[in-house]
């Protein structure tokens, strides 16, 4: 649990993301039914809900990334500082550069290491020497608490890492391109509880400078890392509000049941 | 079981079918004769079926009475069929190498004593704690190996010859002149230059240009189906693409002596000043690339379709565009399979005949000039052994010193692909 004055800073703070009646289909498949949140800037926010719930699905919405999936039709409105993103004028692109992701699968691309934590600092072109690429690399390999690992063999092939490993790889690939939000799918699912809490440790670290959704199946790891929380259940947000409040006060009678371990 | 049963039969359908299909050389190949031959091989058929019927149902009568066996009553019948088929294998075999002695009839006759033998003795091996399933099973797979055996000895047979009939070639002709000498200039009484230079050059300019014409249009064909074409449209043009690789290469060449020759002839050579030749390596090394534009898109396409999805989420979400995505991503991961792709299309280039013929003409030439006719060493091949077919002479001869560095250049060729694609994975998975 976070201290007093941290409740107050987060009382100030204006909102970042705003969602307002979301629905998502996947064909006829009514996945997300009228979701309202609001992320709040320089805040971790966790996702909390059982398996299917959607959590996933309403994250990809986020940063659209649910217009790769054919079948998927987004309604509603998000709007990123004011500006709608489903806006045709939006460019996607930018939106994700500005929105980045933490895939629940580890997906390293078939690249060296470094050239896996490179990819998105090249591609906007983040920095301006080989020199700087270097410590960009090696700084967001440690905040993904990976460095010591990797730092002998930053040529071989990032899919040769373990599962828990390609994880923390692609947390330090999302944040080299230092997003305004970034977008956790289950990050410590394939975590030791040593990983486990160095990645807790970076996420507090990066709410200095961004926003954080985090979506966990750990109540602790809720508990521990967010200020605010929302409880998913069955494509419905059945509750959302600060972390304290909803594990130690639950309003609704399902986020009692499923923080208490009944439903889920 | 029914179908892995089959297969043996057909097997000795067709082993009987040949063995007396040579006796017809010696006997008058009467229609009735043929008509006996025929017979025989449905009675052994049949035989087989009743065979395999008196052992299942010897097992069937010996499980009502025995109470644990340990393999079912259809298991014990084709153990019997088993030995049955192997007398009956002995039989024709051993007609075969005595000579034929007593004509059909002997034939007949060995294979009924030897397949009763056999069925007789396939029956005494019916007993409760006779695995006969492990015995079957066995036998399926003798048999497969036997038909991987074809394909490989055949391989193992085809080199051989094309070596052994190499090496005659290089008695009477001097292997540094077939390889070194840039004239070909074969003349049937004698005095012949074989050098085989000008026709590799050909295949290798050929082929290249139709690679150069291929590679890029199969690959970007196969990413825009593979990445941006929405299914309908990808239900339409993949099936038109692969149309071309249906069409006769007769056509092709019909096309490049027809249209694309003169075309290129009047609107290119000429105003350019490169001679004033219809057919040229150019005129046939486009119309092969457009030929093989279907191995490269096609293959590509699915290997590039193979490449998981999550791959493209994640460089998307990091906020690279699909071409960004396409060119740093896709293509690195689905690399090997399109380096195979590439070199398919490479080797039905350099095996290509007709389209040679009838675009880039039968002379063979050393020279830059993309517009010049020159020719390959397939076209070569084809003349040197049409007419004379007496392998005496060096002549034609060096049809198989032709295929052996044809056969040579497509396996060194499959030897570098292997060479690129095994190092690329090792590094990357
Ligand atoms: N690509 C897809 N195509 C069709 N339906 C999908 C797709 N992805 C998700 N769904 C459906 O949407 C619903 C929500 O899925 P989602 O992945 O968002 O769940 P989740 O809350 O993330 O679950 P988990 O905790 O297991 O990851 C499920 O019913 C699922 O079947
Ligand atoms: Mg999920």
């Amino acid at each position: 649990m976070k201290d007093m004055n941290m409740e107050s800073r987060v009382l100030i703070q204006s909102n970042k993301i705003e969602a307002r009646k979301v629905q998502v289909y996947y064909g006829t498949n009514h996945a997300i039914k009228d979701v309202d949140v609001d992320i709040l800037d320089k805040t971790v926010t966790a996702f909390i809900g059982p398996s299917g719930c959607g959590k996933s699905t309403f994250l990809r919405c986020l940063n659209r990334m649910n217009d790769t999936i054919p079948s998927c039709r987004v309604e509603g409105l998000i709007t990123i500082e004011g500006e709608d993103i489903n806006d045709p004028r939006v460019d996607p692109v930018q939106l994700r550069a500005k929105v980045g992701m933490v895939f629940q699968k580890p997906n390293p691309f078939p690249k060296s290491i470094y050239d896996n934590v490179a990819y998105g600092p090249k591609i906007h072109g983040l920095t301006r020497n080989k020199a700087e690429l270097d410590d960009v690399v090696e700084s967001c390999l440690r905040k993904a608490a990976l460095w010591n690992e990797v730092k002998d063999r930053l040529q071989a092939p990032g899919t040769g890492l373990s599962g828990g490993q390609q994880q923390r790889l692609c947390i330090a690939r999302a944040i080299a391109t230092s997003p305004e939000v970034l977008l956790m799918d289950e990050p410590c699912s394939a975590l030791d509880p040593i990983a486990t809490a160095q990645v807790e440790e970076l996420i507090d670290d990066l709410r200095s400078q961004f926003s954080v959704v985090i979506v966990t199946h750990s109540m602790q790891q809720a508990a521990r890392v967010s200020q605010r929380t929302a409880f998913f259940h069955l494509g419905n947000v059945v509750e959302y509000g600060e972390t304290t409040q909803i594990f130690t006060n639950p309003k609704d009678p399902r986020t009692e049941s499923y923080i208490t371990g009944r439903i889920g | 079981m029914k179908s892995a049963f089959s297969f043996p039969f057909a097997a000795l359908t067709l082993f009987a079918g040949a063995a007396f299909s040579q006796d017809q050389a010696v006997a008058e190949a009467t229609s009735s004769s043929v008509l006996y031959r025929l017979i025989f091989a449905l009675g052994i058929v049949v035989f087989l079926i009743a065979a395999f019927t008196v052992g299942r149902n010897r097992a069937k009568t010996m499980r009502s009475k025995v109470s644990e066996m340990h393999s079912l009553p259809s298991f014990h019948g084709a153990v019997t069929l088993q030995y049955a088929a192997l007398g009956i294998v002995l039989a024709i075999v051993l007609h075969l190498i005595l000579g034929r002695p007593l004509g059909l009839g002997g034939a007949v006759a060995a294979s009924l004593v030897l397949g009763g033998a056999g069925a007789l003795f396939g029956l005494s091996t019916i007993k409760a704690d006779f695995r006969a399933r492990t015995f079957t099973e066995r036998t399926i797979m003798v048999a497969l190996i036997l038909c991987s055996l074809v394909a490989v000895l055949t391989t193992v047979g085809i080199v051989a010859s094309l070596v052994v009939e190499t090496g005659h070639f290089f008695e009477l002709y001097p292997a540094s002149e077939f390889f070194f000498s840039t004239v070909w200039n074969p003349r049937f009484g004698g005095g012949s230059s074989l050098g085989i230079l000008p026709l590799v050059w050909g295949t290798l300019y050929v082929s290249a240009i139709a690679l150069v014409v291929a590679v890029p249009i199969g690959l970007m064909s196969a990413i825009y189906l593979a990445e941006y074409a929405s299914k309908s449209v990808r239900a339409w043009v993949k099936p038109a693409i692969e149309i071309l690789a249906g069409i006769p290469t007769i056509v092709y060449g019909l096309f490049a002596l027809i249209t694309v020759g003169p075309l290129l002839r009047d609107y290119f050579a000429q105003p350019l000043g490169f001679g004033d030749s219809s057919s040229s390596v150019m005129t046939a090394g486009l119309v092969m690339g457009i030929m093989v534009i279907p191995f490269v898109s096609s293959l590509s396409d699915d290997i590039i379709n193979a490449v998981p999805q999550s791959l493209r989420d994640g460089s998307l979400g990091l906020g690279a565009t699909p071409s960004e995505t396409v060119r740093s991503v896709v293509i690195p991961a689905a690399l090997p399979g399109i380096v195979g792709a590439i070199l398919l299309a490479a080797s039905r280039a350099i095996g290509e005949t007709m389209i040679v013929v009838m675009g880039a003409g039968a002379a063979a030439k050393l020279s830059l000039n993309p517009f010049e006719a020159m020719t390959t060493v397939t076209v070569k091949i084809v003349s040197q052994l049409t007419g004379d077919t007496e392998f005496a002479s060096p002549e034609t001869l060096v049809a198989f010193a032709l295929g052996l560095t044809l056969f040579t250049i497509t396996l060194g060729l499959n030897v570098v692909a292997l060479v690129i694609v095994r190092k690329y994975r090792e590094q990357y998975e």
